[in-house]
Order: structure tokens, then sequence, then C-alpha cells
């Protein structure tokens, strides 16, 4: 089976969960129905079926397939933390619009046609997530995001016009090399919130529901990520050793993001702020993979993206169950929450454990991969160090846990699971002899919702224990990961009519065409 | 070169100076679709018919999209430059862009497609940094998309059909989201205002 099934489920729930919105019962029964069915179309999709469109193909690849399939399943499992606690009605609308507009994305094939989608993708994903209702701070923080996506979409589509893959293999100057190289990294950068575009992720963690960050923050940047490092190596990696200081300035950027974030995260009160700035750290991480223009590079950040993915949706669901729990998310006023919420901590101690891994596990060593391409030396140590600053902004809140309770703290609502009274004597009832089973079934049914109003905070804790195992299992590199990310990405389209007089240019890598040598010219294909 | 590719490139660099330095949101809505509908055919070779009909679609839907976003749009929001300014500047665009390639900008497409680009960056950058109004800031970024495509195929040839389909697709969801914004925008404002920033008011003629 294609992509078109997955596409059209997606779509009509993206449309029905944004009509419903206003409807608490029907939206949420539309909104999860919505997410599953989608997720079950992209099970069933057969990677690297065809559907043509356009003089071209749009494919699932396997790659895609777990990207989307981790982000679905995470942002499911958010979605349902998050409706245990309030309902954030826009949220199921974002992650269907995200994950359709991500399936054109890395399926169409093509560093620009894959912008283009990831850009509108953003800025639909965006739109939907803020649109209801309408606030002052909303409306300012998607007049960013739009702002920001259509810039950054433009700015790649240039970078990748001026070193086009129908070329790719064959010369391009080291200075446009360069040049495209810089633009794209930045494009990405700013994506992902990397320093000085971090402004981006803070304003959406204060703007957008915070059930649709994992959306936001992780997945449809993991998209762009993904579409410019199937552009990047091939096309820019041969004359990568000639680049100069264009390839500098980018690990010089993606440094400053790794230590810059970790320091931000330490500092904030907010616990969606915290997470935020564990974004932009991991930014640092992307920028420095993509700018090795290197083979591995792009398969280490290809696989550590999605348990990227995985523990953002984790983390953010965490924040939601929290502050659902002791009413607030600053760290500052729940000392001493590990107490009343030990399920919590086991959850967020798992995250931490997934986001950082351990020697020999996928993410781990993805990162290292990532790392290695491009620095060595003291960058290189640098860079480890940093980037284990999620981790180190985590035990920040667990030390928190510690200490004598708060009272906030000690007045919230504790983890074990509660029975209703009159669940209680309906079970006696029906063990009882010679009872009226059917009567007794009746009158335990009304106490359904008793039972879920009473266990709300137990619910969330064990969602969250879900959402810290999808992390740990990514981190691991569990659903074939690491296989999907070496695998193939789809051919480059090519254009449907020939380009009268195409100069194109033939040189080796180390020519002196390349190198900018005085006098050397490109020379014509024979 | 054909004087037909020339004239088409003018008219789109024409489109974007209207779209974004037009007082009236009807008239800067009409500047857009011109910017939109002739952008096909800044290519050589042209793309085929129906590829071309669907971007000419697609640029008249978001075209009439802007134009809904803009009915609340008032004149005080318009660009400070005014229109004179925008086309000249346009008109500059346009010209250095058709140099630029005879002076060494490595290009596989035709140069009037990195002029008309050219000018509409031009044009577009300036509002999409500056604008403090949802429908102004629209309709510049869809011009600045626009003149990416534009540039894409002056650079790297002529796009292939898929790349039009979804560039066309593209065009139509930012114009969607544009409708989005200003319709929170006079939710949470009452006008186009971004919230956060004042509008910036041209000063009255002395």
């Amino acid at each position: 089976m294609n992509l078109l099934p997955f596409l059209a489920v997606a779509t009509a729930g993206a449309v029905l969960a944004t009509a419903l919105r206003g409807r608490r019962r029907s939206g949420t029964l539309v909104g999860f129905a919505g997410v599953m069915a989608a997720l079950v179309a992209l099970v069933v999709a057969a990677p690297g079926e065809p559907l043509p469109l356009g003089g071209g193909v749009v494919s699932m690849t396997a790659y895609a397939r777990v990207l989307l399939g981790v982000g679905l399943a995470g942002g499911l499992l958010v979605l349902g933390v998050s409706r245990l606690a309030t309902w954030e009605a826009p949220a199921p609308a974002a992650l269907l619009v995200a994950v359709a507009g991500l399936a054109v994305a890395l399926g169409v094939g093509g560093a620009v046609p894959g912008l283009l989608a990831a850009g509108a993708t953003s800025v639909l994903a965006a739109a939907v997530a803020l649109a209801h209702p309408a606030t002052p701070l909303r409306v300012r923080a998607l007049a960013l995001e739009a702002r920001g996506a259509t810039v950054a979409m433009t700015v790649g589509v240039l970078a990748v016009s001026l070193a086009p893959e129908a070329i790719g293999g064959l010369a391009v100057q080291p200075q446009v090399a360069g040049l495209a190289a810089v633009a794209a990294g930045l494009a990405l950068g700013q994506r992902f919130g990397a320093i000085p575009f971090h402004a981006r992720v803070a304003r959406l963690s204060d703007a957008a529901p915070a059930s649709a960050l994992p959306t936001l923050f992780a997945l449809i940047p993991a998209g762009w990520a993904v579409v410019l490092l199937g552009w990047a190596p091939d096309t820019l990696g041969p004359v990568a050793p000639v680049i100069g200081w264009d390839g500098t300035l980018l690990v010089i950027v993606g440094l400053a993001t790794l230590v810059l974030g970790t320091l931000a995260a330490l500092i904030q009160d907010d616990l969606l702020r915290v997470v935020a700035y564990t974004v932009v750290l991991d930014a640092g991480v992307v920028l420095l993979g993509f700018s090795s223009l290197d083979p591995t590079g792009r398969e280490a950040i290809r696989a550590w993206l999605v348990p990227f993915v995985a523990s953002r949706a984790a983390l953010v669901g965490w924040v939601i169950a929290f502050r659902a729990a002791f009413g607030t998310a600053r760290l500052s006023e729940v000392r001493g929450w590990l107490r009343r919420a030990p399920a919590l901590g086991v959850g967020l101690a798992a995250i931490a454990v997934a986001t950082v891994g351990w020697p020999g596990a996928l993410v781990w060593e993805a990162r290292l991969a990532a790392l290695q391409a491009a620095t060595d030396g003291p960058a290189l140590l640098v860079a480890t160090v940093a980037a284990l600053g999620t981790a180190v902004a985590v035990a920040r809140i667990l030390g928190k846990g510690f200490g004598r309770p708060e009272p906030r703290v000690a007045a919230a609502a504790g983890e074990l699971a509660r029975v209703p009274a009159g669940l209680r004597a309906a079970v006696r009832a029906l063990r009882s002899p010679g009872g009226r089973r059917v009567a007794t079934l009746r009158a335990g049914s009304h106490e359904a919702r008793p039972l879920l109003e009473m266990n709300r905070t137990p619910l969330r804790a064990l969602l969250v224990v879900l959402l810290a195992g999808l992390a740990l299992m990514t981190a691991g590199g569990a659903f074939g990961i690491h296989d999907a990310a070496s695998g193939p990405d789809l051919p480059v389209a090519t254009p449907a009519a020939p380009t009268p007089d195409l100069p194109s240019v033939v040189a080796p890598a180390e020519s002196p065409e390349l190198r900018g040598e005085p006098g050397a010219t490109l020379r014509p294909a024979p | 070169m054909t004087v037909l590719l020339i004239a088409a490139g003018a008219l789109v660099a024409l489109g974007a100076a209207i779209a974004t330095g037009a007082r009236g949101a009807p008239a800067a809505s009409l500047g857009a679709l011109a910017c939109l509908v002739f952008e096909p055919f800044v290519a050589e070779p042209l793309p085929e018919l129906p590829v071309a009909l669907f971007r000419i679609v697609a640029g008249v839907l978001a075209a009439f999209l802007l134009l809904v976003a803009g009915r609340r749009a008032g004149d005080e929001s318009a660009s400070p430059l005014g229109l004179p300014a925008t086309l000249a500047a346009a008109a500059a665009a346009l010209v250095a862009g058709l140099g630029a390639t005879a002076v060494g900008l490595p290009a596989f497409g035709p140069s009037v497609a990195v002029a008309a680009g050219l000018a509409c960056l031009a044009v577009a950058l300036p509002p999409v940094i500056r604008a403090r109004d949802a429908f102004r800031l629209g309709i510049a970024l869809v011009v600045l998309v626009n003149a990416g495509l534009l540039l894409r195929s002056g650079l790297a040839g002529t796009q292939s059909a898929l790349e039009v389909l979804v560039g066309g697709a593209t065009l139509v969801a930012l114009a969607a989201a544009v409708v989005t914004l200003a319709g929170m925008a006079a939710t949470a404002t009452g006008d186009l205002a971004i919230p956060g920033d004042a509008i910036e008011r041209r000063r009255p003629p002395a």
C-alpha cells in the first residue's frame, strides 16, 4: 500500500479535528480516532511503494515511517496525558497536519520540494495549533513562526539552488559551496531554535498548547533536518575539504548553541522553558552533524533524531502531568515533589537516561559519531560534555524533588489508585451468593466516571511511564532505527524538460578549479 | 531570451512591487495575483501546459485568500516606503538581476528569472523584517516565497513538474495561514496589528 491512504486519513482527521475543536466530547473522540487511524495507516503503508505525482513519485521511505510512527505514538500518549489534565483542542489537528506534511516532505525526493513541503507544514501546523483561542500572545507567536519558517524555507531553497542536486557529484565552486552550506545551516538552525534564533522556541513554549509542543519543537524541525541532510553531504561533501571558514562558522554556532543552551536550560524556572532550552541545546548537535557535510554525520543525525523526537515528547508529557498534579510548573514552588509523585520521578529518570543514552546505545553512539564528524580535540571534548546538558537539567529537576515538601506539594493528590465506594459495594455484591448480577453490574457501570475522575493522577503517571518506555526503546535502537537511518533516500526528481545549453561542469574534488586557483576554469562536460 | 520572457519577468516584478507597496488591500492583492500568475512563464523552456495551469490556479487561489485576509486592512498599514519607491526598488533589482548573470553569477536558468526573483526579494524583505500588520506581513511572505521559486528557476534551471506542484501548494498553504493570522489578529486586537508592536503610521504630508 502506498502513501495515499495515510495522507487521506491524516488530512481528513486534521480537518475534522479542526472543525470540531470547539466541542469537547466529539472533538476528543475525533482527535484520538484520527491520530490512531493515522498510526494504523502508517504501519500498513509499505516502504518504497511509489505514488505517481507530477511526473515524479512520492513514496514512504523506511526512515520516514519510523520517524513519523514514533512522532505519532509519542504525540498520542502526550494527548492522553493532556486530556487527563485539561483539553487542548488544537493539538491533535496540529499533529495530524504535521505528519501529513512531513510524509510528503520526506517522501517527495529532492531538497527543494522537500523544503517547500516542510515550510508549508511548519506554517500550517503552527496556525492550527495557535489559532484557537486567539490571544495577543498567540498572534505574535504565529507571526514570528510564519516569518521564521518562510524565511528559512526561502534561504534553504536558495542554498540548494546554488548547488543543485542535478549536478551532484560534479563540481561546485568552493566559495559557492561554502555560501550554500552556511545558508542551509542557518536555515536549519533557525528551525531548531539554535542560538541566536532561540527566541522562537521560548515564544512557542509560552504561547502554544503544551500538548502541541512535541510537534512544533521536535517533529517538524526533525523533518527539516532530514530534508537538508539528504542534500548537503552528497552535493557539498566532495568539496568540504576546501570550503574554508564557512564550515568553521557553522561549527562555532553549533558549539555555542550547545554550551549556551545548556546554561539557559539550567537557569530557567518554568519547566516548559527548561524543555524548550533542552531543544535549543540539542540544535547544536544537529548543526554540528550538518556542518560535517559527511555521510557518516548524516546517518548519525538521522538515527539520533528518532530518539530525540521520542524523548522530547516524553519530557513535554511529563511537564503536563507534573503541572496537573501540583498546579504549577515553576520549579521554585515544588520542593519535595518526589514524595508525592514517585512514579513521575521514575518516569523523569528514565527520560533522562533515554535522552543521554549509555555506551553502546544508539542514541549515545549516534550523538558521538555526529560530534566526531564535525569536531576533534578540545572542541570535541566541549561538545561531548555540553551535549549532556539535558541530563544535567533533568537532574536539577530531580534534585528539587528531595527535601521537605512545600505546602502546595503536600496538599497534592497522591499517585495511588483509588476506587469509589459504590464500585467497591458493587464488587462485594457480585461476590456474595444469590446477588442480583444484572442490577449490580448496571449500578457498577455508573461508577466508571467517578473511577476515572478519582484516578486521573495515577493514569497520567502511567502514561508518562509509557512515554518514558517509548523514549528508552528508541534510545536503544528499537524499531530498526539504525537500518532505516542508513537506508537510501529517494532519487531526486528530474526536470520535466531538459534545460538547453546546460553549462554543466565536471571537475574532480581536488582539481585546481575547485581550489579556486587563479587562471583555472571549469571545463564543460564531454 | 525572448521579449515575451522579459515581459513576463517585468510583470512579475511590477506585481510584486504593487503587492508590497500599494496602499489598499484590493490593489495589493491584485499585485500579488500578477506576481503569482506570471511566475510560471518566467522559465526557459516553459513548463508543460497542465503544470503551468496548476500553478496559475494556485496563484489565483493564493491571491484570493490574501484578498480575504485583507478585508480589514486599513490604509495606515501600508508600506512606509510608498508605491513609487517600491516600484523604483523593483525596477533597480530587475535591471541588476539582468546584468548579474552577465558578470559571472553561475546560473543554469534564464537571467530574467534571476532578475524577477531579485526584484521580488528586494520589495519583500523590508516588510518581512518591519511589518507590524498581519496582512502586510502575509503578502510579503507570499512574495518572498515567489522570489525563492524564481531564483531557483534562474539558478538551477526549469523546475521539475513535481517542484511546481509542491510550490503551488505551498503558496496556497501559506496564504491560508495568512488568513488565519489576520483573523486571529482581528479577534485579539480589533484590527490587523500584530500585538507587542504599534503600527507605524505614515507621517501625513506636510
